[in-house]
């Protein structure tokens, strides 16, 4: 799953019909739009409605691991209108905190710094472009995933030729829609991390019909879970079944007769480990 | 190629770190106060950023030499390791060094003038003395050679303290350098092995066993002293035939002569190093075998480690004097 947070609607417009994200009336604290790759909130302007809907949007997310993006418009004194940026460097201008996206995917345009200011400016910063929403994206998108799987990519709506008086709801959505291959490139890469970790970090499918038949503390949960990675990982002919330790009346002398069934396996490395 | 330089930026303008970045004309450059918040920040996945490392150029500021390890020895009183490099161009599944960083990125310390001035200044202090000091702790002392140029810059601080060794210790074919410099009496370059099969399986982006084989041959000709590392042993089923057949092949290319010492250990792993491993790599074979602790490290059982370490050191003993053999294993 991919989570979206767009400032506005007219950000967001291009994106839902592109990706033909359906909205969720149920969802009533923000407007919402989703698919069954996507997720999309239109938070509002200002980095605390940001991190407010991220962490709505967060709240609501049932996997282990999601890719966080984060596209709008930004200011910058000098790219080019339109050019698109991912950021490398996040800074929020009242508290001066920062953070540095991992940025692990093979990103389609270049990256720069991206500061996120409370109230409009007069003058461009140098060196970097300028919003009002990342730092809240980013923070609260922190608390729930690495690193690497959130971004905040900016489309360059104003500078120094061009100021902010000449941004239209109009000229945004055409912005944000003549950049869609490069944020369909974005979303495509978070989406292959994303799968990738949640292989990863998935229960082993045993879990369930081992908790159904004795109970587990949340302790004992994870000891089970590691048990049967263990044993996947091993790649023993036969699937954990908990048939096969029926005889077993508790939780503890379930998880010690794997642990020693496992413990007794040889261990050779000479299939393809890769 | 690296796409991102993270710069402190107190080391913007050093010439190493200039050098460094002109290597990779492409990268972004992106300027940080302190490489911890970049590198040792809460929130990454190292096996995710070990896909694409960033580089990091830092100065470190102190403990430019550290006390080694109980057991990371061979044979001298006083042992050290210094670290002008924090992580490794391996992606050895055994390494602690996953297990120990929150980020696969790669450090490069610039300031390597003050880990001489450490190296120089502790071996002062122990005139008398033999000093060993490893480099290949916190990373390969060779595998980044052409980035960070490190025999090249540190072998002459060496050069001048007889009373100092130096210990590169790597897996790596980047062995130009010391092909075009004289060989120092007190420097020995030591290479890391598991037999074939679990090297593939094991250790992902490294020279094959014969290739290193090939560069050690090339040392030897050069004259460089070699040290032989089979640290971790690593246990699979048949591991006797897996190692006589390892000790085979490089003792039947590397004339004794060469041979510096060999040293021996088998895995273990600090107990939440071997955790934060685990939970990186739940589906990998190596972490699915018998292990206990044993003094705060996960180990394999203890009856297992003796007859790896029985068995090799036997196999060893048909090659090398005992004189030249070391046990990398914790005091009680």
């Amino acid at each position: 799953m991919i989570n979206i947070i767009t400032a506005l609607p007219c950000e967001a417009r291009p994106l839902i019909d592109h990706y033909r994200l359906r909205g969720n009336a149920k969802q009533s604290a923000f407007r919402c739009y989703q698919n069954d790759e996507l997720r999309l909130v239109i938070s509002g302007i200002g980095k605390l409605a940001a991190a407010t809907a991220t962490t709505y949007l967060a709240s609501r997310d049932t996997q282990t691991t999601s890719g966080w993006l984060n596209p709008g418009i930004a200011g910058h004194a000098d790219h080019a209108i339109g050019t698109p940026l991912l950021a490398h460097k996040l800074i929020d201008a009242a508290s001066e905190q920062q953070w540095f996206p991992g940025i692990v995917i093979p990103a389609p345009c270049a990256s720069e710094t991206l500061t996120t200011i409370d109230s409009p400016e007069a003058e461009y910063r140098p060196g970097t472009m300028i919003d009002m929403e990342a730092s809240g994206f980013y923070a609260a998108a922190s608390r729930f995933q690495s690193c690497e799987l959130i971004h905040s990519l900016k489309i360059i709506s104003d500078n120094r030729n061009q100021g902010t008086d000449q941004i239209t709801e109009k000229n945004t959505t055409a912005l944000i829609h003549d950049n869609l291959s490069t944020i369909d490139a974005i979303i495509s890469e978070l989406q292959t991390l994303a799968h990738q970790q949640n292989r990863i970090d998935k229960a082993p499918v045993e879990s369930d019909a081992f908790m159904a038949q004795w109970h587990f503390t949340t302790y004992q949960q994870n000891q089970l879970r590691g048990l049967l990675r263990r044993w996947h990982a091993l790649k023993l002919p036969a699937a954990p079944d908990p048939d096969d330790f029926s005889q077993l009346t508790t939780s503890k002398a379930v998880l010690k007769a794997v642990k020693e069934h496992l413990d007794r396996q040889p261990v050779h490395f000479y299939e393809a480990n890769r | 190629m690296h796409r991102l330089i993270y710069i402190e930026e107190a080391v913007a303008d050093h010439p190493r770190t200039k050098a460094i970045c002109a290597r990779f004309p492409r990268a972004t450059k992106v300027y940080c106060k302190h490489y911890g918040e970049v590198f040792n920040r809460k929130g990454q996945n190292f096996r995710l950023q070990k896909q694409n490392p960033a580089l990091i150029l830092a100065h470190k500021h102190k403990n430019h030499v550290l006390n080694a390890p109980d057991g990371y020895g061979i044979g001298g009183q006083r042992n050290y390791y210094f670290s002008h490099m924090l992580n490794c161009l391996y992606d050895c599944r055994y390494c602690f060094l996953q297990g120990m960083y929150r980020s696969a990125n790669y450090v490069i310390f610039v300031n390597y003038e003050d880990f001489q001035q450490a190296i120089v200044d502790t071996a002062r202090e122990h005139p008398d003395e033999a000093l060993w000091f490893f480099s290949g702790y916190d990373c390969d002392s060779l595998a980044y050679e052409p980035v960070t140029n490190f025999t090249d810059e540190f072998l002459p601080t060496f050069s001048q303290l007889p009373n100092a060794h130096l210990e590169l210790r790597t897996k790596s074919l980047q062995i130009r350098t010391l092909l075009n410099t004289e060989p120092l009496d007190n420097c020995i370059v030591a290479y890391s092995f598991t037999p074939a099969a679990l090297s593939q399986a094991l250790e992902h982006g490294v020279p094959s066993v014969e290739k290193r084989i090939e560069a050690m041959v090339k040392l030897q000709q050069h004259g460089w002293r070699l040290g032989l590392r089979f640290d971790p042993m690593i246990y699979q089923e048949g591991f006797e035939r897996d190692y006589q057949q390892l000790f085979e092949q490089l003792f039947s290319r590397l004339p004794a002569e060469s041979i510096h010492s060999v040293s021996l250990g088998t895995l273990r792993t600090p107990k939440a190093f071997h955790q934060n491993m685990v939970n990186l790599y739940p589906e990998e074979k190596l972490f699915a075998g018998r292990f206990d602790e044993q003094r705060g490290m996960i180990t394999y059982a203890k009856e297992l480690e003796e007859q790896m370490t029985h068995f090799c050191y036997d196999q060893l003993m048909q090659y090398i004097p005992q004189s030249l053999f070391f046990a990398c294993t914790p005091p009680e």
